[in-house]
C-alpha cells in the first residue's frame, strides 16, 4: 500500500481543509438573469470548472480532487417551491442513482462525440477540457511527465492503456459529481476495464503487485471528495462497484481484475468504492472465500447478488436478456441497467407493518375468520399501491448535460417501490393467527387494548408476542409463508401498473432509511414491537426475533421464490469479528454464502461487527475515526453517523463463535 | 426416550469440519474451574437469568399460573427484556434427530454435520446412543467429550461417531482431582482405548494459565497423546460473565500467565488455536 497517499487522503484528510467555497449565490444570479434550467446547469459547470484549482501530490498516480467545496444550487429556494408544485421532484431533483456508460467514452474519447453533442454538451466538454488542460500544465510544472502525457491523451482521445483508462474514469466521475449529479455509481468496472488491464498485464507492464498498487491509488480517489457527496447520512454516496457476474456471451465474468479489486478494498479498508459481487450457482468456492476475506475487513461488503435469480426476475419484469445480464446495483442494492437504464428504483416505499396494523385493528373487532384478515390485508396493500402510483407523474429532473453524454438513451423507465418492514408485518400476522385464531388464547379486545396502550397494561402479552411468537427468520413456516405472501401480494398489486413514461412499477425487499422513518408512523404492533421501535434493515428478521442461527435465517428468507420482487433489498447477516479467525472459519462463512446463493437467495449482505468497539466509539469518537459499519445499503464511518443510525447497528441480531 | 439439552448452536465453527450444528447436553460430572459452559454443569433444568441487564423491575416475581413456571418460583413469560430462560430443554430423541437433519443439505455440501457437546454427552449415554442410531449414515457426527465415563458408556457412544474430540486436561492425578473434581484414571484409560480403536480422533488441551498450561503438564500430556493429533486451545475468561446467570461463582484460581513459547514443540502432531 502507498502509505503516504493513505496517510494524506484517508487519515489526515488534509486536502479537505484547503477547499474554498465558490462564494457565489448562483441560484439568485441565474434567477435574476431569467436563465433556463439547461443554461443554468451548463453555466454552473463552467463556473465550477474555472474555479477549480488543479492539485497534484507527488505520491499520487491518479489525480483530480475538488478544491471548491459544496456547489451552490442552480435554483433559489423560492424557485424550488414553484417547481415542486407541478412536476414530481424525486429527492433533490438532480439526476441520481444511474450507472453511466463510462466504457464508450473511455474507449473513444470526448472529441469523438463532440460533433454529435448538443450546444450545451459542447460547452460542458470545453469547460471540462479546460480544467484537464490546467491539470496537464500543473503536471508539467511539477515535472510529472507521466501525468502530462496522460492528460495529453485523455480525455480528448480514447485511453490506450490501463493507467490512462483509470485516469479517464476518474476524470469522468469527478466531473459527474461536479455537474451536481449524485449517487453516481461505478457499474461493472472489472468488465469494462478488463481489456486495458489484460493488455498491459500480457505486455508485462504490470506485475500482480504493481497492478494492485495502481488500483489502490485509484480506489483512494473515490474517497478524496466523498465528504461532499452526502446522502441521507455521510457515507451514503452511491459509489457502488459491481464485480463478476455473467457476461453477455454467457461466461462468468470474474477475472483477475475482479480479484485485485477485492484485494485492494481489503487492504485499504476504506468505505469507497462499495463492492458488490455478482455470483451464481456456478461460482466456485474460492471466489466466495475471496469475498469473505473482504467481509472480514469489516467494511460491510461485498454485497452479493445472485445472477440466477436476478436476471430471471428482471426478464420477468420485461428487461431484455442482454440488458438483464448486464445488471448492476444503484447506490445501495436496487438492480438497474447501465447505460440505457433510466429507472427510479427508490421512488417510494410501502410500509407493510402499518398496513397490517390497520387491517388488524379494523377487522378483528368484526369477529371474522383469519382468511378474512388476510383478505383485509391484501386489500390494504393493493389500495396503498394504487394510492401511491398516481403520485409519481410528470417526474422532472434538473437537466444534466455530461450525464446525458454518458447515457445510451432511456430504454427503461421503471419505478421501484421498497417493501419495508416485511418481517415485522409477517410476524404480526403470524402472531394473530397463532394466538387469536388457532390457539384462541388472546382475545381481539385484549390485543387491541394492549396495542393502544403500547403494551404497558399487559407485559405478559408483550412477552408472548415479542419473544415467544413465531417469527420470520426463525424457521417457523407460519411466519415465513406470510412474509412471502406479503411479497407476492405486493408484486400482484404493482403488476401491470404503468407510469406516464411507459415504465412499470417494481416491487422490492429493501427498506432504505425507512426502517426508522416508516417505523415512526405506526404505534405498537402485534409482533410485540413497541411504538417507535425500528424495523430490521431490508429483507431481514425483526430486531428481536429469536433467530436460532444463520442457517435457519437463510432457510427462512429463501423459503420461496424471490424472482417477483426484483427491485432489490438484501438479507443481512451480522457476524462478530471473532467468526473470521482463520482460513478455516473464513471458508465456512464462504460456504454459508454459497449455500444462500444455491438456495435461490437474491441478495445478501454480511457485516462484521465489533460491538465493544462500537460502544467505545460512541464514547470516544476521535479515537475511532476509521471504524466502519454498514447501514442499509452503504458503508460509513461509524462516528460520522447520527446516533439513531449508530444505535440501530448495535441492536441488530449478531452471530458469534 | 428424552434427553436434556441446553443449547443447539447453528454454524458452530470450532467443532469439526464443514458447517455444523452443535448440540449441548446438559450435565457434567466434572467441575473444571475454568468451565466455559456453567449452564451445562447441573443435570437439572435451572433458571438462567442474564443479570447484567436486569433492572430489578420485579415483574418476574408476580405470581402466575403458568405450569412451567411453578418449579422456579418466577414467571418465565413476562420479562420485558426476555432475560429469563430455563437452561435445559427436554427433547424426544426422534424430534431432536429430525431437527438436526433439517440442515442435512448444507452439512453434506460442506463436509459438515452434527457435533455432540456439553456438558458431557456421555452422561446421557443411552440417549446419545439412541440419537446416534437415528443420525448415523445420514450425517457426519462428531463428539466433544471429557472422556470421563465407564468403558461401556464410552464405547457404545464413541463407536457410533465419525470423529471424536476428547479433552486432555491434566496428566497428574492429584492436579486433575483438584481442578476438575474427578480422578483422571477413567479418562486416561478411555484415551488409550480411543487410540487403539483406529477411530478418527483429536485430543484437545485447554491452555489454562498456571493450571494446564505449564511445561510439566504439557510434556506429560504429550506423552499420553503420542502420535494422535492434538489441538491446543488458548483460553479467555469471557465465560466468567455467564456464572452469575446460573447462580455460580467463577473461580479465582486461574493465573495470568501460561507457558511462554511454542507449546506444540512437545507434541508429535499438534496445532494451536485461538
Amino acid at each position: 500500500m502507498n502509505q503516504e497517499l493513505y496517510q494524506y487522503y484517508i487519515v489526515d484528510r488534509a486536502h479537505r481543509a484547503l477547499r474554498k467555497p465558490l462564494g457565489r449565490d448562483l441560484g439568485a444570479e441565474f434567477a435574476s438573469a431569467g436563465l433556463c434550467p439547461e443554461e443554468r446547469m451548463c453555466r454552473r459547470f463552467e463556473i465550477a470548472c474555472a474555479a477549480e484549482t488543479p492539485a497534484i501530490m507527488p505520491f499520487e498516480k491518479i489525480v483530480m480532487r475538488r478544491s471548491i467545496s459544496a456547489l451552490p444550487d442552480v435554483f433559489t429556494e423560492e424557485e424550488w417551491e414553484t417547481i415542486k408544485k407541478d412536476p414530481y421532484i424525486h429527492e433533490l431533483g438532480y439526476v441520481s442513482n444511474l450507472s453511466p456508460n463510462y466504457e464508450k467514452i473511455i474507449c473513444k474519447g470526448l472529441l469523438a462525440v463532440y460533433e454529435e453533442s448538443s450546444k450545451y454538451q459542447k460547452r460542458v466538454i470545453d469547460a471540462l477540457l479546460g480544467l484537464c488542460d490546467r491539470y496537464r500544465a500543473e503536471a508539467e510544472k511539477q515535472g510529472r511527465e507521466d501525468l502530462a502525457e496522460i492528460f495529453g491523451r485523455v480525455p480528448r482521445q480514447g485511453a490506450r492503456n490501463f493507467r490512462e483508462a483509470l485516469q479517464f474514469f476518474r476524470i469522468l466521475h469527478f466531473f459527474l459529481w461536479l455537474e451536481g449529479n449524485y449517487h453516481n455509481t461505478v457499474g461493472r468496472f472489472d468488465q469494462y476495464m478488463y481489456p486495458y488491464f489484460k493488455q498491459d498485464m500480457d505486455a508485462g507492464i504490470y506485475t500482480r503487485e504493481t497492478a494492485l498498487e495502481l488500483l489502490e491509488d485509484f480506489f483512494v480517489s473515490f474517497n478524496k471528495d466523498s465528504d461532499l457527496y452526502v446522502g441521507v447520512q455521510q457515507g451514503d454516496n452511491g459509489q457502488s462497484m459491481v464485480l463478476g457476474g455473467l457476461t453477455p456471451d454467457g461466461t462468468d465474468g470474474f477475472n483477475l481484475l475482479s480479484e485485485l479489486c477485492l484485494e485492494a478494498s481489503c487492504e485499504l479498508k476504506v468505505i469507497d468504492p462499495k463492492i458488490n459481487l455478482r455470483v451464481s450457482k456456478n461460482t466456485p468456492l474460492w471466489v466466495y472465500e475471496k469475498g469473505t476475506e473482504l467481509t472480514k475487513a469489516g467494511l460491510g461488503f461485498p454485497q452479493y447478488s445472485n445472477d440466477d435469480v436476478v436476471i430471471k426476475g428482471l426478464e420477468r419484469l420485461g428487461y431484455d436478456h442482454e440488458d438483464a445480464v448486464n445488471y448492476v446495483v444503484a447506490a445501495c442494492w436496487e438492480f438497474i441497467i447501465p447505460g440505457c437504464g433510466n429507472d427510479i428504483p427508490n421512488i417510494s416505499g410501502v410500509n407493510f407493518p402499518l398496513l397490517v396494523d390497520r387491517a388488524i385493528r379494523a377487522y378483528l373487532p368484526t369477529g371474522g375468520d383469519f382468511e378474512g384478515l388476510i383478505e383485509e390485508t391484501r386489500k390494504n396493500i393493493h389500495a396503498e399501491c394504487e394510492r401511491k402510483i398516481p403520485l409519481f407523474k410528470n417526474v422532472w429532473f434538473v437537466p444534466s448535460h455530461l450525464m446525458d453524454l454518458l447515457r445510451d438513451g432511456k430504454k427503461y423507465n421503471n419505478f421501484g417501490f421498497h417493501g419495508c418492514g416485511i418481517a415485522s408485518a409477517a410476524d404480526a400476522l403470524a402472531a394473530v393467527k397463532t394466538y387469536v385464531y388457532d390457539e384462541k388464547s388472546v382475545s381481539a379486545e385484549r390485543l387491541i387494548s394492549a396495542l393502544d396502550a403500547n403494551f404497558e397494561n399487559d407485559p405478559e402479552l408483550l412477552h408472548l408476542l415479542r419473544y415467544e411468537a413465531p417469527k420470520m427468520g426463525c424457521g417457523k413456516a407460519v411466519a415465513d409463508d406470510l412474509g412471502f405472501w406479503i411479497l407476492d401480494t405486493f408484486a400482484d398489486a404493482l403488476d401491470g401498473k404503468t407510469n406516464d413514461m411507459g415504465g412499470i412499477f417494481r416491487a422490492g425487499t429493501g427498506t432504505a432509511m425507512n426502517y426508522l422513518l416508516h417505523a415512526r408512523k405506526v404505534g405498537a404492533t402485534a409482533d410485540g414491537r413497541r411504538a417507535g421501535e425500528a424495523y430490521g434493515t431490508n429483507f431481514s428478521p425483526s430486531l428481536f426475533a429469536p433467530v436460532p442461527g444463520p442457517l435457519t435465517d437463510i432457510e427462512s428468507f429463501t423459503a420461496h421464490d424471490l424472482t417477483r420482487t426484483m427491485n432489490g433489498g438484501p438479507l443481512t447477516l451480522e457476524f462478530d469479528g471473532s467468526v473470521f479467525q482463520n482460513p478455516d472459519t473464513i471458508r465456512k462463512v464462504a460456504m454459508l454464502v454459497k449455500h444462500f446463493i444455491d438456495r435461490g437467495g437474491h441478495q445478501l449482505q454480511l457485516n462484521t461487527v465489533d460491538l465493544d468497539a462500537l460502544k467505545e466509539a460512541q464514547k470516544d469518537p476521535e479515537g475511532y475515526r476509521q471504524l466502519v459499519v454498514r447501514i442499509w445499503g452503504w458503508s460509513a464511518y461509524f462516528v460520522e453517523l447520527d446516533k439513531e443510525y449508530q444505535d440501530h447497528v448495535m441492536a441488530r441480531q449478531m452471530y458469534s463463535v | 426416550m428424552k434427553g436434556l439439552i441446553f443449547d443447539i448452536k447453528e454454524f458452530a465453527l470450532h467443532d469439526g469440519g464443514g458447517i455444523r450444528d452443535t448440540v449441548f447436553f446438559k450435565g457434567c460430572p466434572l467441575r473444571c474451574v475454568w468451565c466455559h459452559n456453567p449452564e451445562g454443569l447441573s443435570r437439572e433444568r435451572e433458571l438462567y437469568i442474564r443479570k447484567a441487564r436486569c433492572t430489578n423491575c420485579g415483574l418476574c416475581r408476580t405470581p402466575c399460573n403458568h405450569p412451567d413456571c411453578a418449579p422456579f418460583g418466577r414467571c418465565l413469560h413476562i420479562c420485558p427484556q426476555n432475560l429469563i430462560s430455563v437452561a435445559g430443554q427436554e427433547w424426544e430423541c426422534d424430534a431432536l434427530a429430525e431437527h438436526l437433519l433439517r440442515h442435512k443439505a448444507i452439512f453434506d455440501e460442506t463436509g459438515g454435520g452434527v457435533t455432540l457437546s456439553g456438558g458431557e454427552p456421555l452422561l446421557q449415554a443411552d440417549f446419545c446412543e439412541a440419537l446416534l442410531l437415528r443420525l448415523s449414515g445420514k450425517v457426519h457426527v462428531a463428539i466433544e467429550t471429557s472422556g470421563y465415563a465407564s468403558e461401556e458408556h464410552f464405547w457404545k457412544v464413541i463407536s457410533k461417531c465419525d470423529l471424536v474430540m476428547m479433552d486432555l486436561k491434566l496428566a497428574s492425578p492429584t492436579a486433575h482431582k483438584e481442578f476438575t473434581g474427578v480422578n483422571n484414571d477413567p479418562i486416561l484409560q478411555n484415551a488409550k482405548r480411543l487410540q487403539k480403536s483406529g477411530k478418527e480422533h483429536l485430543f484437545r488441551i485447554p491452555r489454562i494459565p498456571s493450571i494446564t498450561d505449564t511445561e510439566e503438564n504439557l510434556r506429560a500430556l504429550a506423552e499420553i497423546a503420542g502420535e494422535s493429533p492434538v489441538e491446543l486451545l488458548s483460553y479467555n475468561t469471557m465465560a466468567a460473565a455467564k456464572y452469575p446467570n446460573v447462580g455460580r461463582e467463577f473461580s479465582r484460581r486461574i493465573g495470568k500467565t501460561g507457558f511462554e513459547g511454542d507449546p506444540t514443540k512437545f507434541f508429535q502432531n499438534a496445532v494451536c488455536r485461538k
